[in-house]
This record gives C-alpha cells, structure tokens and sequence, in this order.
C-alpha cells in the first residue's frame, strides 16, 4: 500500500471515530432543528425534515435567554479577570525561582485545585452568608470562582513563564530596568500568548459554572445560563427540541473558540497539567 | 519607607507582592472554608443557627448519624462505582484512541484535539443532551441499540434504579475521555523514537514493543492521568444534576452531590459539611499520589 | 592608576554553599580583565555579583569610585553580553540596541543615530530592521556586543560570549571583541572557561577554582611561573606533565618516579632529599642526544598534525612531548627524553605549591 493511500485510509478511519465521538453534539443541533413530533417520531430520523430555524427565537424569547447569557458573561468575566490579576504574578514568580518555599507553593495551589465545588460550597455558602455577601450574589460566585479556578491558571502560565528565558529579564535589568519594568516590558509580552490561552480556557470554564451559581444566586435576575438550562429541564420535561435549542444557543459561542483556538488550547493545557 | 518601596521595585519585595496577595486570597477563600466545614461538621447547623459561629456542639454525632442512616452505604458504594466505572471506560478509550493517533498522518493532530470540545463544553450541557439520549421511549441510544440487535426492549436509563448510576457514568466517560486521549497522547510522543526502533532491532514484535516499551515509559504519566482522573470524577455534580439527580430514589446518588443535597436540600449543614471533610481527605489524597508520580517533572 | 572596579574580601553564600571566598580583585580602568577557571568554579557568579545580578554576602564592590553592593543593576551602568546573547526576541535589532537608551528617556532621533553608529562599527547597518530569528549565530553574537556598546557603560561584562559559536568564528571573534575594547578605551572583564580565549585576549588573567583566586597576573607570567600546580595544568595546551620525583641528596639531581626510578642530573640549585612533583610543558620536552642526560620512556602512541607531533609515553604518569616539526619515532620504540633546567617547575608534593 502506498504512503497515500494509508494516509487517507486512516483520516477516513479517523473521521469516522470522530464523527461517532461527537455524535452527541450533533444530536444537540439536529433536534434543536426538528419540530415537536418530528422529535419523538419512531424510528428517529437523522436528518430534520423542515428545520424550524423560528424554535432559537421563541427559546431566546421565552426564556429570557439574553439575561440569562449576560449573566454568564458578567461572571465569567469577572471570575477571569480577577484570576489573570492574581494569578499572573504568582504564576511568575513560582516559575522563576527552585527552592523549598516555590515546591510548597505549587504543593498548596494543587491542593486548592483539587478541591471541589460540590464540597466546598457548604463552607462558602455558610462563610458568604454570614459575611453578608450574598447580597451581591453574583460577585459571589466571582469569588468562589476565582478561588476555585485560580491555581488551575497559575499552573497553565506558570508553564509558559518557563520558557522565556531567564537572560531576557537579567539583560533588561541590566539594561536599566527595575524588576517590575523587566516584567512589564520584556516577561510579559512573551507570555502573551500563553497567559491569553490559559484565561479563554478558564473563561469557557466560568462560562458553563453551575454549583456556586446555582446555590448562592437565589434571584432569578441575576442567575447565569446554567442555572436557566438546570430550571428548563423538569423532571417530566418533553420539550428537548426546546432544551437543545437552548443548549445549541449556550453552547456554539464557546465551541467556535475552541474549534479556532484549538491548536494553542490543546498545546497549553498539555503542558501545565503534567508538568 | 524608602527602603521597602525600593525593595518592590529592585528586590525581593517585588516577588513577594507578587505572590502573597493571591496566596492571601486562596487562603482565605479556599484555606479557611476548609477548616470552617471541620468546624461545622462538629456543629448542629441548619437554616436558624447559619448567622452564628457559635452553634450547639455536637462531637461526633454528625459522623455517627451519617453512618446509621440506611442510604450511606450504598451512597458510598454507588461512589465507589462511579469513580472506578468513569475511570475505567475514560482511560480504556482514551488510551485506544490515543494509541491510534499516534499513528502519523496529515491531519491526525487537528482530528485529535476536536475531541477536546467534550472537555470544554459546560457540564449542565453536555448533561443535558445525554438526557435526552438516553431517554426510555424516544432516545436515540435505545434506539441504536435495537437496530443493533444488541438488545430487544428499552432500557429506561434514568428511571430504572438498575441503571441510572451507569447513564451518568456513560456521560461522564464521553466527557473525560478526550482529557484522557490527549494527556496519553502526549506521553506517547515523548518516548524516544529510537527506542522502538532498537527494539525492533532486537526482534520485538508489535505486541511485544507496546508491552516492554510503551507500557513501562508511559508508567508515570498512566499514574498522573489516573490520579487527575480520581480528582475530576469526585468533582463531577453537574452530570447528575442533569440527568438523574441522583435519583431515582438515591440509586444514582454519589457523596459528593450528597453533600449538596444535604446542605441545600435538606438544609442540614452540618451533615453537609462532614460529608465533605470526609470526601476531601479522600481528594487530598489522590492529589498527593498525582503529586508522586509526577515529581520528576514538578521538580525538572 | 585609577581602578575602574574593585573587590575587597568579597564572600557570597547559597544557603551553606560558599559560592565566593574572600575574593579581592582590582581592575584598572581600560584594562580587558579574564576570569577563567572549570565549571563551577565561581567566575559566573562574580560577574553576576558584579552586574547586581546577585547580591554579596559581605566585602566591598566598588565601581568607578562608588560602593555598590546593595544596588540595583540597573544604577550600575554596566553593560554585560550574555551567553545566550539574551536578544529580545518581540524587537527588532535596532529596537534591542536602544532598549536601553529609551529606557532613560533618550530620544528618538538620537536613539537612531546612536543605533546606526554603532551599527556600522559592527557591520549591521543592513539588519536592524530584522528580528533576531532572522539572523545567523555570529550575527546574534554581533547584536549582543551592539547593545552592549551602545550605553558606553562604566565596563563591559562578557559571560562566556563566543561559546555558542563554531571554531573559526569563535577565533575570528576573539579578535575582533579585543579589537573593540582598545578601540572603545573601554574596561571589560571577560569570563570563559576556555584557557586559550583567556591567554589571547586578556591583559590580565584571573584563574578561580572552588570560588578562590588562585592566581592572577599577566597571561605569560602566569604560564611561566604558576603559583600551584592547578594553574600549571590549567594554563597551556597540551596541559603541563607532572612527575612525582626526589631529590637527591646533594641536590644536584632529581629521581623521576616513573615505572623505575631514574635519576636525571639538574642543573639548579634543589632543595635537598624533598618529595616533589616535577612540572613541565610538552613542548619543553626534547628527544635527547645519543651523549646527553635524560631519562629512557616506552612510545604508546605517536600523532602529528603535520607542525607538531605529539608523542604519549608508556609510563605512568603518562607524559606528553610535543615537538615541532617531524620525528622518526614510532609507537612501541624506546626514546631518550630531556629537559633544560630552566623550563621545570617544582611544586611540593604534599601542598601542590611552587617551589621557589
């Protein structure tokens, strides 16, 4: 067999696990496009026979899904630049020096990585309350968010801020820099590209959050996308065509920057999480 | 004054500014909850006491409730289930599919890293479609399954306590594998070329190559992948929260929506709470073993 | 003479580990200063002490008449080449060799003017306009010392500046950088751990081992009269050979201690009945005449590279004879090898040190 043929073999055979892996994705659209009793026709069809492109507008309609969206948007943004703020510089300095106190530093921000929502929400909630945060629920979540979040961040940059070299910075001190001019012209410019990767990855995460949002943002007015789809779907819902839509709407924004970004997005997330 | 200003901006200060806010920060949103659900988990917390810190003292009898009441073990076990059945399927398929990317040819990369969107996407969404795929009536995979002559009549995957546990854990194994392909992938193409190619040499077949080769240099990052996927599937609530909610009748419940239930739920704090000291021992440790199988790389 | 930079007892520790011991060292203004010694030796962490790279525990560091120890590098007006060269890589070429006078406010137009000069002293008028990547290792390396003369800085620092380049341009280099200097009038303290760059292109030499001076002074009279027998070996090319030996009695001659003692008559005054280790270079071994003194060794290994041959002896320690020119000797004869007096160096056996 020849080199050419063998390669398209196996793009062919690769395509089709990957159709069948994301078979699930097309599911969303297609019965997103399908009327209601197209929907639970036997046997299903693959293909909607009318798309009923008015569904997106009655859903986008009815549930409110601008406010919904917006919400989720504030959040994530908020939670995101919070992170980058905060974790840019730690990020950096982990990543400059070896010594004991750096390995206890990435030893803690692992343990704050792992601990999850669902566990830590208890404590929070109880915290806030008591605090008289939950006034402002939705900077609420922005900061459990920015806790929850945050070491994921500083490990992704951290990787990046090792590999711009060390003689950049000690030439721009030498130059005649002061460390934050060395790090504001010359470190963070590298990382540009880096650190930009790492806060859309964090950013699509704020983006679909539901634990924190959904325990501490009791006012319908103020709560994100995920909590919306949660409220839609009931226990004897019917109108998946309705939800797809919903989700269709929730979901192709964050899709489209991944499928553009998708290079830099694996390459980065490969290499924070195993070094 | 003058000194410390100068120490910002030439010196060590710089660094430690750099690293002590977001330290305080973490410590104080992460640190003291953390040894505020330990407190509570010794309290009696519930919607009247939730102002006060001072609440009635109850020692262990959180911990000993817990372990009386009749759906602890099989909450415990349904737990135990989830995280083996999720890793299990999420690394078998994620390294078969690793494996085969690794072949090389034009556009293998690309085609990879697109199974990267079940990682991104929301977990309430991705909750959300496989409601409805495995819908009892009308769901595509009941649907697929009978065409395939792999069985005669619906499964009811949500509503039949036989099952529910298996349909979250389907979903979250669609969702973790692409994590799994790609961190294997990446732990395929750091082995040495020439070592296959010595191993050849030396007569190893295929076979033999994946088992003496492959396997025992891909050894740490199995270790790490396993270790990171034990740390997700603990964190993983959205799932059930879309698709079974734990239901029907706990049959689908794991500790960790447990402890949310508990606390907004049933608005038993402090239930909620020990449940979540107990669990984030368990966490703990699971992030101390990725630790130890990825030391080499943490410490260069 | 005004002393451009000067150490007194200068100590830096890491932790327990005492990197710098008690280092003194004074550098006229306008002189090219070498510090040159093995890896780990401490003549990297001196220039980064010197550049405010790294703090000193204690001592004095003194630049162009002012106490320097806790300053920032970026008050020392110093320039430094790294190894790496350290381009930024988001600049272009005439961006990196005015960072530093935008940095203190100098002005655009002058900032051009001062970049095109220097340019065409280095020959890259044509390329300031290209990023770093776009350039070949030599021209990297040129960029470097652009950025560095630019500033006109109090000295230049050189961290091991030719090491990444290939042999011919590295001796090509070697010129042109000591061509520079006197051209500049400038002070430069130059590191590398080649002996050879050291030997040609300095005008004082300071060879460190184990974060100690083991000796400085001009490059000839540190090869001609080392202080210890570890500057003996590290100065010079093939390295010196050292013979455990005795004298004899009447200290008129020296046993050898080679696979049989041999006693070799010597021509100066000896300590008498002393344990030593007898120094000399290869190329002040010479075969010798059929009537003259010498001592008898077995030929392992004979190689030329057409000037010089360089015999290996069969003994133990083994011995190394460069001769200029041709020898009709051949691996596994017997030869007659002597010295002049004049060229040994005696060490004592038990402390490494010269003998006067």
């Amino acid at each position: 067999m020849s080199e050419n043929a063998r390669n398209r073999l196996l793009l062919a055979l690769s395509i089709v696990m990957a159709a069948i892996y994301l078979f699930p994705l097309y599911w969303m659209y297609v019965t997103a496009l399908k009327s209601g009793s197209e929907m639970f026709a036997t046997p299903p069809s693959f293909w909607p026979s009318s798309a009923q492109w008015s569904t997106f507008a009655y859903v986008w309609e009815s549930r409110n899904m601008g406010r919904y969206l917006w919400n989720s948007t504030v959040i994530a943004f908020g939670a995101v630049a919070l992170i980058a703020m905060l974790g840019t510089g730690c990020a950096y300095v982990l990543a400059r020096y070896r010594n004991i106190w750096v390995d206890i530093g990435l030893f803690l921000i692992l343990m704050f990585q792992v601990l999850p929502a669902s566990l830590m929400i208890t404590p929070i909630f109880v915290g806030f309350s008591q605090l008289g945060l939950l006034e402002y629920p939705r900077l609420a979540v922005i900061l459990a968010i920015t806790a929850k979040s945050m070491p994921f961040f500083v490990v992704l940059v951290r990787a990046t801020f090792m590999a711009v070299p060390m003689e950049l910075e000690e030439a721009a001190l030498v130059d005649g820099n002061s460390r934050i001019g060395a790090f504001l012209n010359i470190v963070l410019p590298l990382a540009r590209n880096g650190i930009l990767v790492s806060a859309i990855l964090i950013f699509m995460q704020a983006f679909g959050e539901f634990v924190y949002s959904k325990s501490m943002i009791q006012d319908i007015q103020l709560q994100p996308a995920s909590v919306g789809l949660n409220s839609f779907m009931g226990p004897n819902t019917s109108e998946w065509n309705n939800i797809m839509a919903y989700a269709t709407m929730y979901v192709t924004p964050i899709l489209a920057i991944f499928v553009l970004l998708q290079r830099r997005i694996v390459s980065g997330l490969t290499s924070g999480a195993l070094k | 004054m003058k000194r410390v200003f100068s120490s910002i901006t030439d010196g060590r200060g710089f660094d430690l500014v750099l690293v002590g806010v977001p330290f305080t920060f973490l410590l104080a949103l992460s640190g003291l909850p953390l040894l505020y659900n330990i407190l509570m988990s010794f309290q009696e917390v519930d919607m009247f006491s939730l102002g006060s810190v001072i609440r009635p003292f109850v020692g262990f009898r959180n911990y000993l409730d817990l372990f009386t009441q009749p759906e602890t073990v099989s909450i415990l076990k349904n737990t135990i289930v989830f995280v083996v059945g999720s890793i299990t399927g999420q690394f078998l398929v994620g390294f078969a599919l690793a494996l085969f990317f690794w072949i090389n040819f034009p556009g293998a990369s690309w085609l990879r890293g697109l199974f990267l969107v079940s990682w991104v996407m929301p977990g309430l969404v991705v909750g959300a479609i496989w409601n409805w795929i495995l819908s009892g009536d009308f769901g595509v995979l009941n649907f697929l399954l009978q065409q395939t002559g792999l069985m005669s009549s619906n499964i009811f995957w949500r509503s039949d306590p036989n099952f529910s546990l298996w349909a979250v854990i389907l979903a979250n194994i669609w969702l973790g594998t692409s994590f799994n392909m790609i961190l294997l992938a990446t732990g395929l193409s750091a082995i040495p070329a020439d070592l296959y190619e010595a191993a050849e040499m030396d007569g190893a077949n295929a076979w033999q190559r994946f088992w003496t080769i492959t396997l025992p240099m891909m050894r740490s990052t199995i270790g790490a992948i396993i270790a990171l996927g034990l740390i997700f599937t603990l964190q993983q609530f959205d799932l059930f929260a879309a698709i079974t909610d734990g239901g029907p009748n706990n049959s689908s419940n794991v500790a960790q929506y447990w402890a949310w239930d508990l606390s907004f739920r049933q608005y038993d704090f402090g239930k909620g709470a020990t449940i979540s000291v107990i669990m984030t021992v368990f966490v703990m440790f699971a992030a101390t073993v990725y630790v130890r199988s990825t030391r080499h790389e943490v410490r260069g | 003479m005004t002393h451009q930079i000067e150490l007194s007892a200068v100590n830096k520790y890491y932790g327990a580990y005492h990197a710098l011991k008690d280092i003194d060292l004074s550098i006229p203004k306008g002189s090219f200063v070498a510090l040159v010694g093995p890896s780990g030796c401490g003549k990297s962490t001196l220039l980064r002490s010197l550049a405010g790279l790294e703090t000193i525990s204690s001592g004095d560091l003194v630049i162009a008449g002012k106490r320097m120890n806790g300053v920032p590098p970026r008050k020392r007006d110093l320039a430094m080449v790294f190894q790496s060269y350290a381009l930024y890589p988001h600049m272009t070429v005439e961006q990196n060799l005015t960072y530093s006078l935008k940095i203190n406010g100098v002005r655009k137009a002058e900032r051009k003017r001062a970049a095109a000069d220097v340019a065409a002293i280095t020959g890259l008028s044509n390329l300031l306009h290209r990023y770093p990547r776009e350039l070949s290792g030599g021209q990297r390396q040129r960029v470097a010392m652009s950025r560095a003369i630019i500033r006109n800085p109090q000295a230049f620092l050189f961290d091991e500046p030719l090491s990444n380049l290939d042999a011919a341009l590295r001796v090509h280099m070697r010129k042109e950088i000591r061509a520079l200097h006197d051209r500049l009038g400038a002070t430069s303290v130059y590191v590398t751990h080649d002996q050879v760059e050291a030997m040609t292109m300095a005008d004082h030499v300071v060879v460190m081992r184990n974060g100690v001076i083991e000796q400085q002074g001009k490059p000839l009279d540190l090869y001609d009269r080392p202080t210890n027998r570890f500057v003996a070996g590290f100065i010079g090319s093939p390295a010196m050979n050292f013979i455990p030996a005795r004298s004899t009695p009447d200290g008129r001659a020296l046993v050898l201690d080679l696979a049989e003692p041999q006693t070799v008559p010597f021509d100066c005054p000896l300590p008498a009945e002393r344990a030593l280790i007898v120094g000399i270079r290869p190329e002040h071994l010479t075969l010798a005449g059929a009537d003259a003194a010498g001592f008898k060794v077995g030929v392992a290994a004979v190689e030329t590279t057409g000037a010089v041959t360089f015999i290996t002896t069969a003994t133990t320690p083994e011995i190394v004879v460069a001769l200029n020119g041709r020898a009709a000797v051949m691996a596994g004869e017997t030869i007659r090898l002597t010295f002049a007096g004049g060229d040994v160096h005696l060490f004592d056996a038990e402390t490494d040190q010269r003998i006067k």
